[in-house]
């Protein structure tokens, strides 16, 4: 602030040059140190050790000198590709990608339901929040339970005449993450749409109502454009929750894991805690690190989360 | 400019340094009574309110004896442990005493990070003898690399319904394998079954792979070579299933049972045998409808298919089950740590926590006491006949790998049938993960 009091004896041109310097050059860019040195802290060291110990032999006889761990280069990577990490990879991204596109229209149209005032929304509003406020690991939980092989799901299925079967093993666990999945995780989508929703502008309403718009083509046209941004970048940031979700299959699967849901994060826990292979896990998590970021990065270059209108200008 | 750019940076630099050394973690004061000893040990959240009564009165104790304070802290898993044990290693400070279940004892001392035990340290705790025998199997490697203390022990048994075996006319529980699937078949019917197995138990699977193979003469590890591929362990698996895809006695739903899950099954009072369990499900069986109508029994000790053991087979009734106690080597309280240890296994203090928590004395003098009791004979006679799984760092992962055989077998099992391919097949992997945990061994 007291850097643009000036005084007042200065020329014009002396004037917009040193404003000028002020706005690009003088920058008290050292108020983001505290910033700076948390994100050195909490991200970049801890990655940096993690990039160190994908290039090492750490294991349970060498973690005592961890320091003095043999450096093995490239071969924990190699060792990756030969212990399932691939298929792994294409497990969580299916998995993540599938959940991600079913809870979208779920989400919306939730968001929808509960635009308009009525006696009672608040309630269902509650209601709706309920799934993505419990904790992972109950839902987990509750969900094993209701899958047993003679649990409720199978009960209610054999009333209806269907055989249910296995859910919690076998080629129907990936199903069943994906079921599950959803119930958790649409409440994100409707919690973006709405927010999108409601900052829709009043005119906008009046503006269709004036043209006799009727609701489909007002909602197609007018209504979900607005929509688009927020829900795209709530599209990227659940798929990346959902890629990034351990304590799902974890709880509802155990370790080790069915082979159908053998996710990204769990194989690397496995390696990790119950191989006790850290160099392994590290190398692991780094590869697929590289592997999530390369889409990421094409999907936010296109997108470029043009949620305001401002970010569309730039 | 510069120098509050500077000043700022340093304040910054300070505040993140100073945050940074709080985590070290707080160790005990210099010397003399102010000491404090830390003992990691695994939370109980069958019995919690006694379990916090009785580090209450173990700290009094201690604190009468030694003048310093206990100080315990508790995981709530085996991974907690895990992560505490590797945090504590590589940063060289944390609890001073573990309680380390006695099948990841291998794991803890492949880090090299627990004092080896002589004589001297022996002696602190009252000596090696005042130990069950059997109990000391998984301690180290031999006898000259021990670091895991006894402390208590959990054998496996079986439960069966003494009413469920006199109606089908069995006058005694089976001792062979072979005379256990015929016993289960005579009792199944209805709703009624031979076997509760929790098929889709994480732990249970392997120990009874390990169990029959051991007893068929094949420990599954040979020095540095894994010998999972062998027909004795194929064996071993094809009747661990076959008395679900065969004899068909066992509940179908078994294929979605944990441990808990069958205890709850057997304690509905409609099942004959109820295997692999331990002295802590007593609680259980006794508030089920089962209540009064059931005993333990030794596990068969006879291999599948034979009635009699061969001659390089093992009397191995559960495996060595329970937990040891290690202490840190990077401990500055060692002297107190081993009072602690003493205290603990003390016999006294061992038949009081077998009260409360169902936990078997490793005392040997404490479990003399029990074995008079009738409903324990079986059990106390289990952890004389415990047999230790082999000591390797790599058991984790072989344990890991067998499994694994049963975790992807579940689908098939499901449908209600088995192949003797897909076994091979999946022994195979695991061979290939056992052997390859083998050779990083060191």
């Amino acid at each position: 602030m007291t850097i643009l009091a000036r005084p007042p004896e200065e020329t014009t041109a002396k004037k917009e040059q040193r404003r000028r310097g002020v706005t690009e050059r003088q920058r008290p860019l050292w108020l983001l140190t505290p910033g700076g040195v948390l994100m050195v802290l909490v991200i970049l060291i801890p990655l940096a050790v993690a990039l160190w110990i994908s290039l090492i032999d750490l294991d349970q006889y060498t973690l005592r000198r961890w320091v003095e761990a043999p450096f093995i280069g490239l071969d924990n990577f190699v060792e990756s590709f030969s212990s399932g990490l691939l298929n792994s990879i294409w497990i969580s991204v299916s998995f993540a990608v599938l959940s991600t596109i079913a809870t979208v229209p779920i989400g919306i149209a939730a968001a929808l339901v509960t635009q308009n005032k009525y006696r009672g929304r608040g309630l269902v509003r509650a209601v709706f929040l309920i799934p993505y406020v419990l904790p992972s690991f109950v839902v987990a939980t509750v969900w094993r339970t209701m899958l047993q092989p003679d649990g409720v799901v199978n009960a209610w299925l054999s009333k209806v005449g269907i055989e249910g079967g296995l859910w919690l093993t076998g080629p129907r666990s990936y199903w069943a993450l994906i079921l599950v999945e959803i119930w958790a995780a649409w409440p994100f989508i409707y919690l973006m749409a709405l927010a999108a929703l409601q900052s829709v502008d009043n005119e906008v309403h009046e503006a269709s109502a004036v043209d006799g718009a009727p609701w489909w083509p007002k909602l197609r046209r007018v209504i979900l454009p607005y929509l688009r941004g927020p829900v795209l970048l709530a599209c990227l940031l659940a798929t990346l929750n959902h890629i990034n979700n351990f304590t799902l299959p974890f709880v509802l699967f155990g370790a080790p894991a069915p082979e159908d849901v053998n996710v990204m994060p769990m194989i690397v826990y496995v390696t990790s805690f119950q191989s006790l292979r850290f160099g392994l896990s590290a190398a692991m998590a780094v590869l697929s690190l590289v592997l999530i970021a390369i889409p990421l990065f094409v999907y936010l270059r296109a997108v470029r989360l043009d949620v305001h209108e401002e970010g569309a200008r730039r | 400019m510069n120098s509050k750019k500077l000043m700022a940076l340093a304040g910054v630099t300070a505040l993140a340094l100073a945050s940074a050394a709080c985590g070290g973690g707080d160790e005990g004061g210099g010397g003399g009574d102010g000491k404090t000893l830390n003992v990691l040990i695994a939370a109980n959240t069958q019995y919690p309110d006694e379990f916090a009564a009785w580090q209450k009165d173990i700290s009094t104790k201690f604190k009468a004896a030694t003048g310093a304070e206990v100080k315990f802290e508790t995981f709530a898993s085996a991974n907690d442990e895990l992560t505490k044990i590797q945090t504590s290693v590589v940063s060289g400070s944390g609890p001073d005493v573990y309680a380390v279940g006695t099948t990841f004892t291998p794991t803890a001392y492949s880090t090299g990070a627990f004092v080896k035990l002589g004589d001297e340290e022996w002696n602190k705790i009252g000596g090696k003898d005042k130990f069950n025998p059997a109990t000391l199997g998984i301690s180290g490697p031999d006898e000259q690399n021990q670091v895991g203390i006894p402390w208590v022990s959990r054998p496996f048994v079986m439960a069966y319904n003494t009413d469920m075996l006199k109606a089908a006319g069995i006058d005694k529980p089976a001792t062979t394998w072979d005379e256990l699937g015929q016993q289960a078949k005579q009792m199944t019917k209805g709703d009624e079954y031979g076997l509760a197995i929790a098929y889709k138990d994480n732990f249970d699977p392997w120990k009874f792979v390990w169990g029959m193979s051991v007893q068929a003469g094949n420990p599954l590890v040979d020095g540095k070579t894994a010998k999972l591929q062998d027909p004795k362990v194929q064996k071993a698996y094809d009747t661990y299933f076959g008395w679900l895809t065969r004899d068909k006695v066992v509940d179908p739903a078994a294929v979605g049972w944990t441990n808990p899950q069958a205890v709850a099954a057997f304690a509905k009072g409609k099942t004959g045998y109820f295997m692999l369990t331990t002295p802590t499900a007593i609680n259980s069986l006794e508030q089920g409808a089962v209540k009064g109508k059931w005993k333990f029994a030794l596990l068969p000790t006879v291999p599948p298919g034979a009635t009699s053991r061969p001659s390089n087979g093992v009397e191995a009734a559960s495996i060595l089950s329970g937990d040891n106690l290690l202490v840190a080597d990077y401990s500055k309280n060692k002297d107190l740590a081993f009072e602690y240890v003493k205290l603990v296994t003390d016999q006294e203090t061992q038949l009081d926590y077998y009260k409360k928590f169902g936990n078997l004395p490793a005392n040997a003098a404490a479990l003399q006491t029990l074995s008079s009791d009738p409903q324990l004979g079986p059990v106390t006679e289990a952890a004389k006949k415990s047999v230790a799984t082999p000591f390797t760092g790599a058991w984790g992962d072989i344990q890991l790998a067998l499994t694994n055989v049963a975790v992807q077998s579940l689908p098939d099992l499901g449908k209600g049938s088995i192949s003797t391919q897909q076994i091979d097949a999946r022994i195979a992997d695991a061979q290939k993960s056992a052997q390859t945990a083998l050779d990083r061994a060191k």
